[in-house]
């Protein structure tokens, strides 16, 4: 990593850098090329798209809490305040998404913007069933995905839900972290069923 | 926000083009502009989304201006 590294300023109600935002940046620093347009979704604090924009001007980032599109604002990338991808029209070169993904029930649910950041429903992969319908609006054809997934959200039901979007899916990083297993999905358009089925 | 930003900003709820309104706004060093205060306007559902601080608020609203689900 160059320079000084990136120390978001602290928001109660924003998620902070913990070890699945290290394991990512790991991932996203191995995969991104200077010219790529890139794009975080869910961006929290704006550690990772900070990071990226060390290397590349071209990188948006995304949240739906308004204080942590300040927080990501104030690190240099361009912010804009949407539901994943929801305002967004435009194909980018590298989608960067730590999605909620903590499986979490009625009850257990905190009416804060914290929850966002951390609700993954019922199944821990609603957050990602919403992302997998968006990602091929903004992902070029021959775009890269990085996912962050949890053993707690099950990496390879994360995978069908990709592969049913006629997408490849592979597992390019893990590590052990307390309870669960995280792991790094490089996700890309499967081109060669483009071609079969067009 | 800078206009290169704009350029791939779409309505969140219709997906049609947003029509800026600028109610300031700096140029950047490059000489691109950037937009700190204003609005985006989607015709087709009535609907204004304001850029404050520099950052568009995308979130889907009614006429009011009122954030709704």
């Amino acid at each position: 990593m160059n320079d000084k590294e990136i120390i978001p300023e602290y928001h109660e109600q924003v998620y902070q850098p913990e070890a699945d935002t290290y394991l990512l940046l790991k991932a996203v620093m191995a995969e991104i090329r200077c010219d790529d347009r890139v794009i975080e979704i869910g961006t929290g604090s704006g550690k990772i798209a900070g990071e990226v924009y060390k290397i590349s001007k071209n990188v948006t980032a995304t949240d739906i809490n308004p204080h942590a599109c300040r927080s990501a604002a104030a690190l240099g990338p361009e912010v804009i305040r949407t539901d994943i991808a929801a305002g967004i029209c435009s194909g980018f070169d590298l989608v960067i998404f730590n999605p909620p993904y903590l499986p979490t029930g009625e009850e257990e649910k905190i009416d804060d913007w914290l929850e966002y950041a951390l609700d993954g429903g019922i199944s821990g992969r609603e957050t990602i069933e919403k992302f997998a319908e968006a990602l091929p609006g903004i992902m070029d054809k021959n775009g890269r995905c990085l996912l962050l997934v949890s053993s707690l959200t099950g990496a390879e039901k994360v995978r069908d839900i990709f592969s049913r979007k006629k997408m490849l899916s592979f597992v390019i990083l893990s590590e052990k972290c307390e309870d669960e297993t995280l792991y790094i999905l490089r996700i890309v358009h499967d081109i060669c069923c483009d071609h079969l089925y067009s | 926000m800078k206009m290169s930003t704009y350029e791939i900003l779409c309505c969140p709820v219709c997906k049609g083009d947003l029509t800026l309104k600028t109610d300031k706004k700096e140029i950047l060093e490059t000489g691109e502009e950037d937009i700190i205060e204003g609005t985006l306007r989607c015709e087709s559902c009535g609907v204004d989304y304001p850029v404050s601080e520099g950052i568009p608020d995308l979130l889907p609203r009614d006429k009011k201006g009122i954030i709704s689900g």
